[in-house]
């Protein structure tokens, strides 16, 4: 074998180790899920789950949606990703258009302002979001998670301005001459041609919003509104020795994500690499 | 102004619109508001009370206060250098280019994006320490007695952190690589027909060459790990007897389980004060370069 082979070799040895790394957790968890009550506490474990070899794997994942309010907590998560994530969209791009068009004093400060607020950290600003949700009468509800995505998103106005930017001024000049509204130059040429950023965005609010756990912690306390998260935690708490229950939850509340990803992945990585390059 | 601008001009209040009340509403008014209250001792049901820096010499000198403090500096440690290493070297493995390389970029970055407390959950029962399947490993290799990954105080910590450094690993690589492709690659060309190995191209051309990213990533990574809250909060709520409780977690417990608003929103601002702090440093040391 020549060093070149061998170097190769190297490679996909480190390759293959970390993947078995990065699999494992994700592996364990679909493996635990599958196994009976009994043969969770088999010592050592047994590594091939006894309901994978019965014929009956999905039992526990069955389970999962007999436990109270589960099947309310899919809801709420996907209620709550989808609309903060379109909530966005329309507040970022809407934003964005002005702010790539149009530097006046104000609309620069309110643009400086609102880019300064990435400084600071959530935990900053949740006690008096608290107290303003409790005045409005929305805690226990879910507009605590949906509305203020509808009004505020700093990293997605950056990056929609950024892209707007770039967008040839003498097709807005040629469709004003053609008697375009301002609001049509924005519906007809900014939106489509913002589409990749706008799917970005879309897909990283979505998967950022299903993985909160301590806006609905704080937020919300009764179970009709818990999201999944949530709701996992709760089950943790109530029935601890319910592992294979618990871990087949567990996999149901990842699943989308992982879906979502596989799905769209370049999309997603391009996402949350701009979300922190900025 | 143009006249495209001057055409945006009598629309554009109504466009921005949303994005203002909410930068004043869920921002601006929360911001203040937080530094208000970081005055007052407040139990969230009383009238606060203006308390002057008590607070604030609370975080920083009281004996909890001081142990987060160390506790969100050890699992800084413990995460920053494990993402960072682990992150660039997956970078250099992927980057190489060779067969099936795009598949093991893929699965890279899959953690990042399953969701935090599901997997935490998942790692719980790979920590337990009778059943847990970790601890079979160990006594398989005849490696240690079992170790109580989270009810040991000298381990909880560092086990919280072992679970992000795996679930943001990923993130970090996808970040080396995009540094990678501003990499001068004849460089590398020629310094492979000059006959350099790959540990010394390594070491005296991309290492020197990805500093700007490097550097990057380990401010990411030291914000981040002064956050932390998801991985906590499912595998030990702090414990045991606040040995795994960072800056994050602390916030979230001194305000909404033991309602001391004063106290968690000084710490919010010790945590602000920190991330800004490093994010200056960072803005600082770019203008210098540039």
């Amino acid at each position: 074998m020549n060093s070149r082979s061998i170097s190769v070799l190297l490679i996909y040895l480190g390759l293959l180790a970390y993947a078995v790394v990065t699999l494992f957790p994700l592996l364990w968890m679909v493996i635990t899920a599958m196994k009976s009550g009994r043969e969770l506490f088999r010592l050592p474990p047994s590594l091939v789950p006894d309901l994978l070899m019965a014929g009956t794997p999905f039992v526990n994942f069955a389970a999962v949606f007999d436990k109270a309010g589960f099947l309310g907590a899919v809801l709420n998560s996907m209620l709550v990703a989808t609309l903060a994530a379109f909530g966005q969209l329309i507040t970022c791009s809407l934003a964005g258009f002005v702010f790539a068009n149009l530097r006046n004093r104000v609309f620069t400060a309110i643009y400086v302002l609102l880019l300064s607020t990435m400084f600071f950290p959530t935990e900053v600003t949740l006690i008096p979001e608290f107290l303003l949700f409790r005045q409005l009468g929305w805690l226990d509800t879910l507009l605590p998670l949906i509305v203020p995505s509808f009004f505020v998103g700093a990293f997605g106005t950056l990056m929609m301005t950024e892209f707007f930017k770039s967008i040839p001024f003498e097709i807005e000049e040629a469709a004003i001459l053609d008697g375009a509204s301002s609001f049509g130059i924005f519906k007809d040429i900014y939106v489509p041609f913002g589409a990749p950023a706008l799917a970005s965005l879309f897909l990283v609010a979505f998967i950022a919003n299903w993985d909160e756990v301590l806006r609905p912690v704080i937020f919300n306390s009764s179970p009709e509104v818990r999201t999944l998260p949530q709701f996992l935690l709760d089950f943790v708490g109530q029935y601890e020795s319910q592992w294979t229950v618990l871990l087949a939850g567990s996999f149901l509340a990842t699943l989308p994500l992982i879906m979502i990803y596989i799905g769209c992945q370049k999309w997603v990585v391009a996402g949350f690499a701009r979300s922190s390059l900025k | 102004m143009n006249a495209v601008q001057r055409h945006h001009l009598r629309i554009a209040w109504w466009m921005i619109l949303p994005c203002t009340i909410g930068l004043v509403c869920f921002r601006l008014f929360p911001i203040l508001a937080s530094f208000l209250i970081s005055f007052t001792d407040w139990n969230i049901i009383g009238v606060p009370e203006f308390v002057g820096l008590n607070n604030y010499i609370q975080a920083l000198t009281s004996p909890l206060g001081v142990k987060v403090l160390l506790n969100t500096f050890q699992y800084a440690l413990v995460y920053v250098p494990l993402a960072t290493i682990l992150g660039f070297s997956l970078a250099l493995l992927v980057d190489t280019g060779i067969k099936g390389v795009v598949f093991f970029r893929t699965l890279y970055f899959l953690p990042f994006i399953t969701a935090t407390v599901a997997v935490a959950i998942s790692w719980k029962w790979m920590f337990a320490t009778r059943f847990g399947i970790l601890n079979a490993f160990l006594s398989w290799l005849y490696l240690s007695d079992p170790i109580a990954w989270l009810s040991n105080p000298n381990v909880a910590l560092i086990s919280v952190a072992v679970v992000m450094v795996w679930k943001d690993t990923g993130f970090y690589m996808v970040l080396f690589l995009a540094g990678l492709q501003t990499i001068d690659r004849t460089l590398i060309e020629a310094a492979k027909l000059d006959g350099a190995n790959r540990f010394a191209i390594v070491r005296d051309i991309i290492l020197p060459q990805l500093a700007p990213m490097t550097f990057f990533v380990v401010l990411i990574a030291m914000i981040n790990s002064a956050k932390t809250f998801e991985a906590t909060i499912s595998l030990t709520n702090g414990g045991p007897n606040n040995a795994s409780t960072t800056l994050g977690y602390a916030i979230y417990q001194n305000a909404f389980v033991h309602f001391d608003m004063g106290l968690a929103s000084a710490q919010s601002w010790v945590l602000c004060l920190i991330v800004g702090g490093i994010s200056l440093l960072h803005y600082r040391l770019q203008q210098r370069k540039a």
